[in-house]
């Protein structure tokens, strides 16, 4: 059974509850990966979860808050009661380095009033402060309004009732903090035990996300999310030489339950990637040039992110961006016509996937989660849009891409989870590698930067491997590839099959100002191109 | 105010007060805020936002945890003392947790301008309008935002420690574009008091920058000399700074690391001009005055005459190694001349002028070689003057090599850096490696 299909069931449960289920949940299109193993959390916890919550309390003040904003003069308003509680067990090499559980709760009202927007935020959650954000936020539209050169229109969406709750298994706040720190320090044990291994740093971080939204057009939304993710660093120090080398678990963080860091079997894997941080040490240094490479998708899906997921975002087109995260090398009138890579290339971006960090019932403005084709056989055929974004490129509905990543934050364009579809070939790993004559395969995150039009790109990777004749030879050191967006993607000649096909994803992807952080993954096999490899050794 | 000193300690002592185990510190931070985003030459979003941390750490025998909420009446504060307990008690030993610091006295922090905490709705629209007003006489397209904040932090501790530091920030910084979309150029402010912003001479310079961006040509990646303005050179030494630890160091996992064992404090790995200070007391830079576990911050200097002179050390390392602690200071004050940037640019017979650089990341901590690309204007130096627009180039460069090749310095400046106050100088460098080109504008 598919892990969409056990969506559904929490969906169903909810359904009898009397609440509706986000339409785009229902579908069950492939790539739906990675699959959960257990059974998820019961509709009745499910709806457990919604009819218990703190935040039915202060329902009462965020409907008054609409009402204020209404009278005021606002002709659009939504208010969320949002809290975020974030759970965190850090370990320094044999120690429990830190424990942390925060809460940050609070309420934040957005408006049009004049045609110009206004936001505003208090943790004070009585009927005084929100009078007061409330008023505040429609002054500050009305005032900017002198600002305004054309005003701002929303495309229409259906009022909706409903609730979601994020499949998990274990609640990851219901596990102990002894279990969470022994997991932890278990795997830091396995690694110092290796000779070589100075240093370990492991943490496991559990998020969950609770939203109410009210909008002026009578949507009412409650969705709870949880997210986890577990972190995992050995680091070899060679003191006579002067060199240090660290190696990171590549396990993604995900939008799941504490099942997830379970399964990244941290202790299990630590012995392997404690010797990868050796032999990262004293690996050979790589011989620059133009070079074939394998992107593992625990590399690739940052590459996707950076190339593809932030130049599809139509704000960043239409200039909207342009000061702090920077325009892109697509204009808004070529879907249809850009050509971005050959004809196996397609992205799809997807708000319904299984596991996506940036998965949800609906968006921050009440327009349900979807997928939908950015990328079509190498051409350009979508954009990421919002209610405000929608109308701009001539579409009636948004693509549900709003988001805030706290109350105190106004929401604005973020990214969906976008993938990249395995090829129809089949192909493993192993396939890719036995194909190659000369290359490296690139494995994890390194770091990463990208210009701010998403031409040029150079990022370096946690491992890798040399291959010759179709094997893996012997380990690299100071691998970084760079490339233009085009010319990379129009270079992909081998995709991995279905059975390749990964999720990875970040808690961290920046934008806005004041800078915003939003979580989303993006799935993908691995796949064979032609980049610019730089040694970033500094010597040989 | 957003917050007293004396409602910091209502807050503070309250918490304390709900306690049951033997060591607790409390933290608040309380901030006021408003910010105006505007693009393609009219009003984004824009908001106001009240906001209120106070995190709770409670410890006993090694075991220790910390809990963060937002409610500040007795009842909400005495949930959050009792999670950061509960979690405590349950939280393994850790070794390197300190006993809490006694009183401790502090620089006087006077950071604070009511005229920053004043700026409301209609002042950032009116800024906003001056930024944008250059931009639409020229026609050309803006981008940019206006941010103000208040705030204030509080730190009190089982010990009878009690702290606390306000301060206000203005913010302003616009790109402006033109209409064939080949020009492109930035500038921005930020200061504590409000006069410290100009807001003109931003508006005036990303316009003027601009225009004169248009039809960039491209030169060939390779060594140059280049002058990079403040938020430039700011950028690239970001990741010097955050290099800087007295443990990581020890534990040879550092730059600042010796090979075959010991650190390189005493080594004159700089040009001699590289003095880099911090200073809480700073009078027309003031930061914050306590560090961590309210450790009072002093004015330090880090390297001198280019020999480095100390790190940062935190308490339980300094304690281990039998030295002082030095906490994570509140500024880098890096010391230039009184050079304007235009007797820089004379200066230089042939080399790439760059306004700042974007998605800078650290590509190899032993090196501190870091990646990134020039952004927002762009220009070849031929004899002393600006001949010509180029295309943006991706770096590949260390800020330790850039400090070692320092041929010239400018007049320090504020940039605007990931939280800190932060005043370099612009400076001319030789021997810096570009690596790529790259077709944004």
């Amino acid at each position: 059974m598919s892990s969409s299909r056990r969506s559904f069931l929490v969906a169903a449960g909810l359904a009898s509850a009397g609440v509706a289920w986000p339409r785009g949940l229902r579908a069950s299109p492939d790539h739906r990966l990675p699959a959960a193993e257990r059974p998820p959390v019961t509709a009745t916890s499910a709806a457990a979860l919604i009819s218990g919550s703190r935040l039915l309390a202060d329902e009462a003040l965020a409907g008054q808050a609409l009402e204020i904003a209404r009278k005021a003069g606002a002709s659009y308003a939504d208010v969320r009661l949002v809290l975020w509680q974030r759970d965190r067990v850090s370990v320094r090499d044999d120690h429990v380095s830190g424990v942390g559980a925060s809460e940050e709760y609070g309420i934040g009202v957005r408006v049009l009033a004049d045609g110009a927007w206004g936001f505003a935020a208090t943790s004070t959650l009585d009927r005084k402060a929100i009078a007061r954000i409330a008023q505040e936020a429609v002054a500050i539209a009305r005032r900017n309004a002198r600002l305004i050169r054309s005003p701002i229109e929303l495309v229409a969406t259906p009022a909706v009732q409903g609730a979601w709750v994020s499949p998990f298994e274990i609640d990851p706040f219901a596990v102990p903090l002894q279990e969470k720190a022994e997991l932890l320090l278990a795997a830091a044990r396995a690694a110092m035990t290796v000779p070589g291994i100075r240093h370990v740093s492991a943490s496991a971080l559990a998020v969950r996300e609770e939203k109410l939204l009210l909008t002026s057009e009578g949507s009412r939304i409650h969705q709870v999310l949880f997210r986890v993710m577990p972190s995992f660093t050995a680091t070899a120090v060679d003191r006579r030489r002067g060199r240090f080398a660290s190696r990171d678990h590549e396990a993604p963080p995900m939008l799941a339950g504490w099942e997830h860091v379970r399964a990244a079997a941290l202790v299990e894997s630590a012995p392997t990637i404690a010797m990868e941080a050796l032999q990262k040490l004293y690996a050979a240094p790589v011989e620059p040039g133009q070079k074939t490479v394998i992107l593992a998708p625990s590399n690739l899906w940052l590459t996707i992110h950076e190339s593809i997921g932030h130049s599809t975002e139509l704000d960043r087109a239409l200039g909207m961006e342009a000061n702090f995260a920077g325009t892109s090398f697509i204009a808004p009138d070529q879907a249809g016509k850009l050509k971005i890579g050959g004809e196996r290339i397609n992205f799809f971006a997807d708000r319904t996937q299984a596991g996506g960090l940036a998965t949800t019932g609906w968006d921050d403005e009440a327009v349900p989660g979807q997928r939908w084709a950015l990328v079509r056989e190498g051409t350009l055929v979508g954009w990421q849009t919002t209610r405000e974004l929608a109308g701009k490129i001539g579409e009636a509905e948004s693509r549900g891409c709003l988001y805030a990543d706290s109350y105190a934050s106004v929401a604005f364009p973020r990214m969906p989870n976008v993938s990249l579809m395995p090829g129809p070939e089949g192909y493993t790993t192993e396939d890719l590698i036995n194909a190659t004559d000369d290359g490296i395969l690139i494995s994890g995150r390194g770091s990463w930067s990208i210009d701010q039009q998403r031409y040029n790109f150079q990022f370096g990777g946690q491992f890798f491997w040399e291959i010759k004749k179709g094997r893996l030879t012997r380990p690299l050191r100071d691998v970084a590839y760079q490339a233009n967006t085009i010319d990379f993607w129009r270079s992909c000649d081998m995709l991995g099959g279905e059975g390749t096909y990964q999720l990875g994803g970040s808690f961290s992807d920046g934008k806005g100002e004041p800078s915003q952080s939003n979580a989303v993954s993006h799935g993908c096999p691995p796949a064979r191109f032609v980049v610019n490899v730089l040694n970033t050794g500094g010597d040989k | 105010m957003t917050l007293t000193a004396k409602e910091a300690k209502t807050i503070t002592q309250a918490a304390l007060k709900a306690a049951t185990l033997k060591e607790i510190e409390v933290r608040v931070e309380a901030s006021r805020a408003g910010y105006l985003r505007f693009a393609n030459n009219q009003a984004q979003t824009s908001g106001a936002t009240e906001r209120i941390e106070i995190s709770v750490t409670a410890s006993e025998g090694g075991r220790s945890a910390t809990a963060t909420g937002t409610a500040r009446d007795a009842k909400g504060l005495a949930a959050l003392v009792g999670r950061a307990e509960a979690l405590a008690r349950l939280s393994p030993v850790d070794p390197e947790q300190m006993p809490p610091l006694g009183p401790q006295r502090y620089v006087e922090g006077a950071a604070r301008d009511p005229k920053v905490a004043a700026l409301g709705a209609d002042a950032r629209a009116e800024l906003a309008g001056k930024l944008m007003r250059p931009a639409n006489k020229a026609r050309l397209q803006a981008a940019g935002m206006v941010e103000h904040v208040d705030r204030a932090s509080a730190l009190a501790n089982s010990a009878g420690l009690f702290a606390f530091y306000a301060d206000t920030e203005v913010e302003v910084s616009m790109t402006c574009r033109t209409g064939d979309g080949t020009g492109s150029g930035w500038a921005g402010a930020i200061a504590g008091r409000a006069e410290g912003v100009d807001v003109e001479a931003v508006a005036a310079r990303a316009a003027e920058k601009a225009e004169l961006s248009r039809d960039p040509e491209a030169i060939a990646p390779g060594s140059y000399v280049v002058i990079l303005e403040a938020a430039a050179a700011a950028e690239l030494l970001s990741f010097l700074f955050s290099g800087m630890n007295q443990r990581a160091a020890d534990e040879g996992r550092s730059f600042f690391a010796r090979p075959g064992g010991g650190v390189r404090v005493g080594e004159a790995l700089f040009h001699k001009s590289v003095t880099l200070r911090s200073d809480p007391g700073d009078r027309a830079h003031p930061s914050a005055i306590f560090g961590e576990g309210g450790l009072p911050q002093a004015a330090t200097t880090w390297i001198e005459g280019g020999v480095v002179k100390a790190l940062p050390c935190g308490r339980y390392w300094a304690q281990r190694q039998g030295g002082a602690p030095r906490p994570s200071p509140g500024s880098w004050l890096l010391a230039g001349s009184q050079a304007p940037l235009a007797d820089l640019i004379r200066g230089v017979d042939r080399g790439v002028l760059v306004t700042r650089f974007w998605y800078n990341r650290l590509v190899e901590p032993r090196t501190l070689l870091a990646t990134g690309l020039t952004r927002d204007g762009t220009f070849l130096v031929e004899g002393g003057k600006i001949s010509r627009s180029i295309k943006n180039l991706r770096y590949n460069e260390s800020p330790a090599t850039l400090l070692k090749n320092v041929l010239a310095l400018g007049t320090p400046e504020r940039v605007a850096l990931g939280g800190r106050v932060v005043v370099v100088p612009p400076m001319v460098v030789a021997g810096f490696n570009f690596a790529s080109q790259s077709d944004a504008v």
